[in-house]
Parts: structure tokens; sequence; C-alpha cells
């Protein structure tokens, strides 16, 4: 192995991609429409990217285990499907209802890594099918109507999960504030720890992880659990920001949240992820998204930018993975 | 100089299904030796290890370490019995590091408990350490994946880390196939390394000559049956070995 030079091992990083699609995607809006980095635009985009960024700091960790979960669309609907049912019923106070939605939620998740580390299910299949339970959940006990949401005005929990505050000319809401510390949590425990060490391990070759007295199983049931967990807090946040709670949304984001995540870098056979990469990936696709309009593109056209977009960076990815295991 | 007995196997049988794979196969191993298992294709050299190391549960019999009968049920119990196994490639996690291969399931952690934060700096020294012990001369650093070292070089992490954490026993399963030669050399270096340290060594290779060049004393397995315990290599010729593995010597 020789030595190689900082730029070089800058540039051979997995993130080194992403970071400069990112820059490229940011210059190329902004000099077509300098709107786009406005205050008031920056602060809009920034609210849905969090929420979305949630659940996409969780399935990076759960990615690089070797599994990825279909259901978190479907759980980001009906968690604020549940907690709003719960608490429109006027049986328990709004604490309370949150506290059941996130339950249910950890205990989704379990279901889903029991069925896949137990029965040997391939995720794929075991989180599509959890997917249709939850959805139809949803829509079966709100007959498919949306749940009054207007009554968290000034409770205390809806203002700590999205709480709206001003720096300069920027509204943020606190959900950026949870994101941050959340993408610095997942990031310490991906490299830090030990626990970060059995993650990776997990994905990259559970029969070695499991000789040397690695529970792999544990570890991924707890991030299903976790990643179960995130989307349910997200859609929580996201119900409460919009006044809404419709057991229909959600639906899709369980792919865009896979698509963030490998973007950046994660590899969806397991063993390697990055919370940096997934960061960069988060934005790229939120940004793409909201440029795209601010520029004057139909948005309609939306899918047809991801969708080059994620093969392109596959394409760089694998690229590099070759170079990479040649040793040059 | 009396052996210490390390390891001992007693009326050892195996089924699969209606397939009998080891037919009462009793052994023993001391310590400070490296033990040959030689055998044809199916003569039952893997399951015996397997049997061993804990992948598969015995049908009968009973397994002894140190004098005191163990329960080996998993590859963990194996492992917390001192035996360790080092099967071709699959022993380490290919996407992570030196270091973090060789302290995985047993990091160690720095500060308070709750932050389980890896220690870094003891596993990079401990890492270097051991790549010097096993005759890695080569500057690699601890935080090199696996990926970008050569067979040779994973076989010594993997038997660098049997040695590190208190394997009495190490259980090489084709450690050269698919080696050059000096990678052979390498492996074989590092074997010898093990034993001059205290570990006992048991070694399975298609190829005796490799087998002869580093082992104590050969085992020889034929239909499930351990059929010799104590050829010394030093008194016998492959010629002989060969004809003990394919069951012609009792021709003549």
């Amino acid at each position: 192995m020789q030595q190689h030079s900082l730029l070089q091992r800058f540039i051979a990083k997995p993130e080194f991609g992403p970071l400069v699609l990112l820059v490229l995607e940011l210059a190329v809006f902004w000099s077509l429409n300098p709107s786009f980095l406005s205050l008031q635009n920056i602060g809009n985009t920034l609210a849905f990217t969090v929420e979305l960024g949630l659940i996409a700091l969780a399935m990076t960790l759960l990615m690089t285990s070797g599994e990825f979960d279909l259901s978190v669309g479907s759980v980001f609907g009906f968690s604020a499907v549940l907690m709003w049912t719960l608490f429109n019923s006027g049986v328990v106070s709004l604490e309370l209802a949150f506290l059941a939605a996130m339950a249910v939620s950890l205990f989704i998740g379990y279901v889903n890594g029991w069925f896949v580390t137990k029965l040997n299910i391939p995720s794929f299949l075991v989180t599509l099918g959890m997917l249709l339970v939850v959805r139809g959940t949803a829509l079966y006990v709100t007959d498919g109507f949306p749940q009054r949401t207007w009554s968290a005005e000034g409770s205390w929990l809806a203002s700590a999960l999205v709480g709206s505050f001003s720096i300069g000319g920027l509204r943020l809401y606190m959900s950026v504030f949870w994101f941050a510390l959340a993408a610095i949590g997942t990031h310490y425990l991906l490299t830090q720890t030990k626990a970060g060490n059995w993650i990776q391990a997990s994905g990259g070759n559970p029969n070695a992880a499991r000789a040397r007295g690695v529970n792999v199983s544990r570890t991924k049931i707890a991030l299903f659990m976790f990643s179960s967990a995130m989307a349910a807090l997200a859609g929580i946040i996201s119900s409460i920001r919009t006044s809404a709670a419709n057991p229909n949304s959600g639906t899709g984001y369980e792919l865009e949240v896979i698509a963030m995540v490998v973007i950046g870098g994660t590899v969806l056979t397991g063993g390697r992820g990055t919370i940096i990469g997934t960061v960069l990936g988060i934005f790229i696709l939120r940004i793409m998204r909201n440029g795209i309009v601010m520029i004057g593109v139909p948005g309609l056209a939306y899918n047809i930018f991801i969708g080059a977009i994620i093969l392109g960076m596959m394409a760089l990815h694998s690229w590099l993975e070759r170079r990479h295991n040649a040793g040059t | 100089m009396a052996a210490e007995e390390l390891v001992r196997m007693e009326n050892i049988n195996k089924f699969y299904g209606r397939i009998h794979a080891l037919r009462d196969v009793s052994l023993r191993i001391d310590r400070h030796e490296v033990v040959g298992l030689l055998g044809d294709n199916g003569a039952g050299k893997s399951t015996l290890i397997k049997v061993l190391s804990g992948a598969v549960p015995l049908t009968s019999g009973d397994i002894f370490v140190k004098g005191k009968k163990v329960e080996i049920k998993r590859t963990t119990d194996a492992i917390a019995n001192g035996i360790e196994t080092i099967y071709q490639d699959s022993a380490l996690v290919p996407q992570l590091s030196i270091a973090r291969n060789l302290f995985l399931g047993r990091e160690p952690i720095k500060g308070p408990r709750f932050l389980n934060r890896l220690d870094h700096q003891t596993m990079g020294a401990v890492a270097r350490q051991l790549l010097k012990k096993v005759g890695i001369t080569k500057d690699i650093p601890p935080e090199t994946p696996i990926t970008a070292l050569s067979g040779g070089e994973r076989q010594a992490v993997a038997i660098a880390r049997a040695m590190q954490f208190d394997s009495d026993l190490i259980i090489l399963d084709e450690p050269t196939n698919n080696l050059g030669v000096a990678e052979t050399q390498g492996v074989l270096r590092f074997v010898r390394e093990a034993r001059d340290t205290g570990h006992s060594c048991i070694f399975i290779a298609h190829n005796i000559h490799h087998v002869f060049q580093v082992v104590d004393r050969i085992m020889v397995m034929r239909g499930g049956k351990l059929v010799a315990d104590d050829i010394d290599p030093k008194k016998t010729t492959i010629e002989q070995v060969e004809r003990v593995i394919t069951g012609e010597h009792l021709l003549h």
C-alpha cells in the first residue's frame, strides 16, 4: 500500500461524489433563479427535508447491517393517524397518545426484525407485507378520512417537536434541531462505538460476526425498531406541522428514503454505511425537488431527474469501488 | 517430557440423517503441539472440525477441555473454551479494518460506559504489535480494510486474532488453499509462531507437503474413523502417509 496524498484520500471517500453533486446542484439552481437561496425558500425546504431525513438516518444504520425497511412510509402515515385518533377520542392526553403511537411503532419494528432474523425471511418480503398491513390498518380505522389535528395548538409537546422560531429572517422548526442531533448521534454510533462495529460486521459478514460472539439478530431487531420509531416520529412531526393526519400520507416515502441513503454511498447489501453521505443524499434529493420547481421545470418531471441521479451515482460508486478493490 | 492434555474427544459419533459421518472417534491434543489432520474427501475431517468448533452439534460422545467435560453447541461455546477455528476467508469482515476485525466482539471501551465508545488507540496499538508478531514486516496500518489485503495477509490477521485472545487451540481449515508459494511459507511460519508462544494447532490441508513442514504429529481419517493418530512426520515418508489415507497399506 503506497501512501496517498490528503487530496487523493479525500476524493476516494464515498462521500466525495455526493458532495460534488450537491455543490453543483446548488450552483446551478442559484444561478438560474437567485431566489432559490432566499431565506424563505431555505426555511420552506428545510421543514420537510428533515422529516424525511430522520427516517433516512435510521435507514442508513439498518442498511449498513444488511437489511432495509419498506414499511417506513406506512408507519409515517399510521403513527400520526393513531396518535390523533386516540387524542380526538378524548380518552387520553396528547402526551399519552404520542407515547402510545411510538410504542406501537417500536412493536411494528420488532415484528419486522423478528420475522427477518428468526424466520430468515428476506427483509424485502417481510417489510413489504408489513407495509400493506400498516397502511391497511390506517385506512381501515379512519375509513380513509384525515383526522382532526388543530387541537394541538399550545401543547408543549407540539412546540418541542415542531415549534417554529426565527433566526434573522430565517424561519425554522424545532425539527431541524432534532434532525441535527439525530445526525450527530447516528454518526457517532456508527463510527465511534462498539455497537457501530457490530452493525457493520452484521452486514459485512454475519457468520464471522456471529462466530465472534456478536449478537447479529439482536442488532438487526434493534435497528428495525429504531427505523420504525424514527418513521413514526417523522410522521407525527409532519402531521403537527401541516395540521393534517392523512392515512395515505407517507406513500412512496420508503423508496425516496432508500434512494437518499444509497446516493450518499451506503451499500444496499450491507457492511458499509455513511451518515455524512446520507445527509448529503437527503439534501441532494430534496433540493432537486425544490429547485426544479423554482426554475420552472414542471413538477411532474421531477422523477426523471431523481432517477437519473440515482443511476448516475450508482455508476460512480461502482466505479470507485472497483478502483478501490484494485488498490489504485 | 510428559505432555499436558489440552483437548480430548471420546467416542464421538455424528449422523447426518442416516449418514454415519463420524464413527467412534477418540483423540487427544496436547499443549504446544501442531497436529496435522489428513484424509480424503468425505473422510470426516470437516465434520470432526465442525463438531469441535461448534458449527454442528455431535450426536453422541464427550469433549473434554483441560480435563473438564464441556458442552459445545455453538461457535461461541468453542471460543469460550479457547478453541478458535479459522476457515478460509470466512472468519473476517471484509469491509472492516484490521483493528476492528481483531477486536470484533471484544471491543475495548473508553470513557463512560453509556457512551459505548471504542478505544481506537488501544486497538491500533495492539493491532500493530500483533501484525509484527505474526511476521508481517510490511508497514500495514491497522486501519486498512481487509479487502485491501492479500489472501496470506488475511490468514495472518485471523491467526493473529486467535493468538491474541487466549485461544489454546487454533484449528486451521485449509489455510494454504489458493495461496502462492511465499504466502504459504508465511502462513506456515505463523503456525510455528503460534506453537512457540504456547498455542496448539490442528492443521488441515490437502497438500501433504505443507502439513509435513509444520506438524509434530499426523492423524489420518478414513470413512468417518480415525485410522491413525500418531504418525511421526520425521520417521515417515509422504508415500507411506498417502497409503494410510487411501487405505492401500491394508492390502500389503
